[in-house]
């Protein structure tokens, strides 16, 4: 059930009031807290997000909820501010003592509530896509991360389209690190990165930007401009007649950029996704279908949305295979290995040693007419990179982050 | 060599126009009523989403822009007649009630209307000189920046309005003795002013990204621009978006756009650190 | 000195007030023992951000200098708390050590920045966009930090994402420190808070408040009574910033966790909104109406999902249309209100800034 609000919208807004059906056994509910903006600047990434979890509880409580036990979905928005992630968090875990955690869209807002949920030491579901390298116990990573993503990408860029690379990256953790990620993928490629621009975030003008990419003459770019005033890249650079592929983790099944952008601006842009809607398997199909009956008005399905629906069904799985709901039994699962499910996009599992999630990876392409393309089938792809550096979380919690330039210790 | 050296003025001339575009509202509201406008950018959002739905109704381009513009003036003169007329005095107050303005706007289109929606492409195409290809809708932009602050001049320095708004401003209750319709003018300029900043918005539509809170990007460098400038919109926002502009653009061109952004930051500082009340307080002095 | 706990600058001087304000001390103190952890815990985190409004209160309010820069000196606060509390650890009361070094770190910074713009003549709105640029510039330079060349000592300063790692404050005690979260981290505060409070009652009723209210009415005519202008406002404008660090510390140490997003904006224009709202010239108004506009906002955000910030912005709008001294100064007056009385009790503020 959601808790109710005290003033409807129109239009976008989600079903309010949903019913659970109390099962005959089923005695307390599982409580799930959900932290997601669905005001603000990232409204658009957050409200696929909250529905995908509704859809999901929707459908594991119609069908007898978990173990018998109905699932009780508390939402909280935190409008894009930390502080109220913060806030929230502890809400959710020491008030109404949830059972698990789910929520977060920015880095930021994740290593916000970290502290809080290994404090409180209770389970945390992350479900984006992000830099990667977080070593923590408490945390489940649904998303795809770089290995995933990138080790993909960049080689098939470089050999469709050529060596000589410009990267144009906003200017946080997110951009250093994917900016990090492909100098070293590209390296034994013998790739080169011909210029590398970093951007604050907010910053909505690059004239400037156009002129170093056209004096620099890459032949593809390697776009990790995130936020909708960095978006307004593409249409000024169609405008200027610069036509360059592009290569970006974070766009078309993340911002549906070609949903939103007219024709051709996003023309020759490529991307390496878990999910995108234009799936086309069986499962996907009746995924979308069950989708859009829930929630007709919904512009895209993009990959955080389904990320937030895969993610109750391995919370799900986790909790039938443990019996229980404790942090330690559902931790007990993963390290045995073998926790995966049957996802829309093929079988995903969780990596015991890192706790991230392997995908079934597909390269897409946006054509002129906006249309998207699978170019090329990757298989099921670990997120390996974690295991390789020294994360073992069946022997260790280390409770860090880390990067390609924070390795960790040797012990 | 010459298309280096248009490739600079190109440069110039678009950060230019984005300074003039997003302060020349705020210059106009600012400097001549006092009044701190934080919904500010909740214009330029209205301008935006006008001129897209009316383009995606079948109007041509201009008329859309057009009709952006006049929808956010229509909308700044209802709410100057309602929130902001009491304001005048009390300018800080005035900061208060626009931001909740700001917020109940954002918020409100947001549940209305979306989290985002469908953009224009950018007409016109591009040329190329040299080695590098533009686009020409940036040069209309800049074309349009310099027409805004002819507008500004040729409106409040050549019409009886903009004697009457000088007067009011000046001296509302002796304009008001000689006959001025004093309420009219304050929602007349307010309208202006919101209209200008319904035009940047409309004007940066077919460019940008549509999202209810659009608005912050312009946010920031219309502040300064304006603060920067001084007191009056007439001579100060002119020479300050010049000297902003100059400034960002040299930064970008060398460190990058981080430097870009603080330095311009920066520089606002030690330009108000020399010429305490802005530009035209000094052109001002310098002129008497 | 204890008479200067009443005077002209506060409202609410009379024994009525003080007998309700030790009767709300009261239940303050025992509000533990009965509430539920969490809420305890959350109120310790609304107290937190008042520490910023009573100094925002004093330079703006009693001072006329509207800074936007109170956010500068809480991340200055709370990143120099978080440096120093890696590299140097909290055992053994070195959490209260990092404490006063980060604060008195934001000071000498307040100094700085102070000097040059009051002694630079920046006045008004000039100021407040002055302070708004340097918050700004912070904001986006700590924003950029995410590489490992940007440490100090061992402490990564990790961008956007933020700093963590460092840990609650402790106290020093026989058998071991007190670490303060919930409950314990609720008296520190409160009581730190309610010394703070009495101080500048004090403070704003002595000479230096009265000179700088003076100054907030006609700058000249105090310049030319013979007091030095600027050192008051400077003291005012120093005082200000390092109750901001203060906020600062204890947000950094509630949540071990600390971002540029909490520098600049909207965060930067968050006390503003506050001050505004709650009647930024007297600072009983200002402590019970920045906890109590806290409180709203969280309950309105948790409870009305998307309609909250439309919520929020009707309160600030009706606050100015009906309210315009600040909805709690409002509250104040009408509590104050005799049948006899014919005269306001002191001059409206002017708007000049």
């Amino acid at each position: 059930m959601r808790r109710r609000s005290l003033i409807s919208g129109a239009a976008v807004l989600p079903v309010f009031a949903i019913v659970g059906r109390h099962s005959g056994l089923g005695a307390d509910p599982i409580k799930i807290g959900l932290i997601e903006d669905i005001s603000g600047d990232l409204a658009m990434m957050g409200l696929p997000k909250l529905h995908g979890s509704e859809l999901a509880v929707e459908e594991i409580n119609n069908k007898g909820g978990i173990m018998g036990r109905q699932i009780l979905l508390t939402h909280l928005d935190p409008q894009g501010d930390n502080a109220r992630y913060q806030e929230f968090a502890r809400r959710l875990l020491q008030r109404d003592k949830v059972d698990v955690l789910i929520g977060g869209i920015t880095s930021a807002s994740r290593e916000a509530i970290r502290p809080i949920v290994d404090r409180q030491n209770e389970l945390y579901f992350y479900t984006n896509q992000y830099e990667g390298g977080v070593c923590d116990a408490n945390m489940i990573s649904v998303g795809a991360v770089p290995e995933q993503q990138l080790s993909t990408l960049i080689p098939w860029m470089v050999e469709k389209f050529g060596k000589r690379v410009y990267t144009i990256a906003a200017d946080y953790n997110f951009g250093h690190l994917s900016a990090e990620w492909g100098r070293t993928i590209l390296k034994p490629l013998n790739g080169e990165i011909v210029g590398e621009e970093f951007i604050p975030l907010g910053v909505s003008q690059f004239a400037q930007t156009i002129q170093n990419v056209q004096n620099a003459k890459p032949d593809w770019l390697y776009m990790l401009n995130v936020g909708a005033a960095q978006d307004s890249f593409f249409e000024q650079a169609s405008a200027a007649g610069l036509n360059l592929p592009m290569g970006s983790p974070i766009k078309i099944m993340l911002g549906f950029e070609h949903k939103r952008f007219a024709a051709p601006t996003l023309n020759n842009m490529h991307a390496a996704a878990n999910w995108f809607e234009e799936l086309d398997t069986p499962a996907a199909t009746d995924f979308k279908k069950r989708w859009h009956t829930k929630f007709p008005k919904e512009p895209y399905i993009n990959d955080m949305g389904y990320n937030a629906y895969v993610a109750l069904y391995m919370y799900k799985m986790l909790v039938e295979a443990a019996k229980s709901t404790k942090k330690d039994d559902i931790r007990k699962v993963i390290d045995q290995g073998g926790a995966c499910i049957d996802a829309p996009e093929g079988q995903i599992c969780i990596d015991p040693k890192s706790q991230h999630t392997s995908h079934h990876m597909r390269l897409i392409s946006v054509d002129a007419q906006n249309q998207v393309h699978v170019d090329k089938d990757f298989g099921v792809i670990q997120p390996y990179w974690l295991g390789q550096i020294g994360c073992d979380l069946t022997k260790h919690n280390d409770k860090e982050q880390y990067s390609p330039d924070h390795l960790p210790k040797p012990s | 060599m010459f298309a280096d050296l248009f490739a600079y003025f190109y440069q110039f001339a678009d950060v230019f126009a984005f300074l003039v575009l997003s302060a020349a509202g705020l210059a106009v509201i600012f400097g001549m009523m006092g009044i701190i406008n934080m919904a500010h950018g909740e214009f330029i959002m209205c301008g935006a989403y006008v001129t897209t739905f009316a383009y995606h109704d079948g109007l041509p381009l201009p008329l859309a822009q057009g009709c952006g513009a006049i929808a956010a003036g229509a909308i700044g003169v209802a709410l100057e007649a309602t929130l902001i007329r009491p304001l005048y005095s009390r300018p800080l107050d005035s900061l208060l009630v626009t931001w909740g303005l700001g917020l109940i706007a954002t918020q409100g289109t947001l549940i209305v209307l979306g989290s985002s929606v469908a953009g224009i492409g950018t007409p016109s195409g591009g040329f190329r000189v040299g080695g590098y290809g533009f686009s020409t809708y940036r040069m209309i932009l800049f074309a349009a920046s310099v027409c805004v602050l002819a507008f500004i001049y040729l409106l409040f320095m050549r019409t009886r309005f903009g004697v009457h708004a000088r007067a009011t401003m000046q001296n509302a209750g002796m304009a008001q003795a000689l006959g001025v319709r004093r309420n009219r003018i304050y929602a007349l300029t307010f309208g202006v002013g919101a209209a200008l900043a319904g035009l940047c918005g409309a004007l940066y539509a077919p460019t940008m990204t549509l999202i209810p809170t659009m608005g912050s990007t312009f946010i920031v460098e219309a502040f300064v621009t304006v603060v920067v400038g001084g007191a009056s919109v007439l001579l100060g926002t002119a020479p300050a978006a010049v000297a902003l502009a100059l400034i960002r653009t040299g930064l970008n061109g060398v460190y990058g756009q981080v430097f870009g952004q603080i330095g311009l930051l920066l520089a606002v500082v030690l330009i108000i650190r020399v010429l305490p009340q802005g530009f035209s307080g000094w052109l001002a002095k310098r002129a008497s | 000195m204890l008479k200067r706990l009443n005077g002209p600058q506060t409202l609410g001087n009379g024994r009525g007030f003080w007998v309700c304000a030790c009767l709300a001390l009261l239940a303050a103190l025992i509000y533990p023992v009965f509430a539920d952890p969490y809420d305890v815990g959350n109120f310790a985190y609304f107290l937190i951000w008042v520490f910023m409004a009573l100094g925002l209160c004093l330079m703006w309010g009693y001072g006329g200098m509207l800074s936007f820069g109170q956010t500068f000196f809480f991340g200055i606060g709370g990143y120099a708390y978080g440096v120093l509390s890696v590299d140097l650890g909290n055992a053994h009361g070195m959490a209260l050590g990092n404490f006063v070094m980060a604060v008195v770190l934001a000071g000498l910074t307040a100094v700085i920045l102070g000097y040059l713009m009051i002694y630079g003549r920046i006045n008004g709105v000039f100021f407040g966009i002055v302070t708004l640029s340097v918050t700004l510039a912070l904001a986006f330079f700590l924003g950029q930090t995410a590489g490992p060349e940007w440490a100090i000592g061992s402490a990564r300063l990790n961008g956007f994402n933020g700093m963590q790692g460092m840990a609650p404050l402790s106290l020093p005690w026989f058998g071991g420190d007190i670490d303060l979260e919930e409950t314990p981290l609720y008296y520190f505060v409160l009581v730190l808070l309610v010394c703070t409070y009495l101080a500048l009652r004090i403070l704003v009723n002595a000479r230096f408040g009265n000179v700088l209210v003076a100054v907030r009415e006609d700058s000249q005519r105090t310049e030319l009574l013979g007091y030095d202008v600027r050192l008051y406002q400077l003291g005012g404008f120093v005082l200000g910033s390092i109750l901001a660090a203060v906020s600062g510390v204890f947000y950094t140490a509630w949540g071990q966790f600390i971002t540029p997003s909490s520098i600049g904006l909207p965060a930067a224009a968050m006390p503003i909104i506050w001050v505004a709202f709650a009647g930024r010239s007297d600072l009983t108004a200002t402590l019970v109406g920045t906890f109590v506009l806290l409180l709203v906002f969280q309950t309105l955000t948790i409870y009305s999902e998307q309609a909250a910030l439309i919520l929020m912005g009707l309160i600030l709008v009706l606050t100015v249309m009906f309210a315009p001294q600040g909805c709690f100064v409002g509250l104040g007056r009408i509590a104050q209100w005799r049948p006899v009385r014919r005269h306001t009790m002191r001059a409206r503020s002017p708007e000049a800034g």
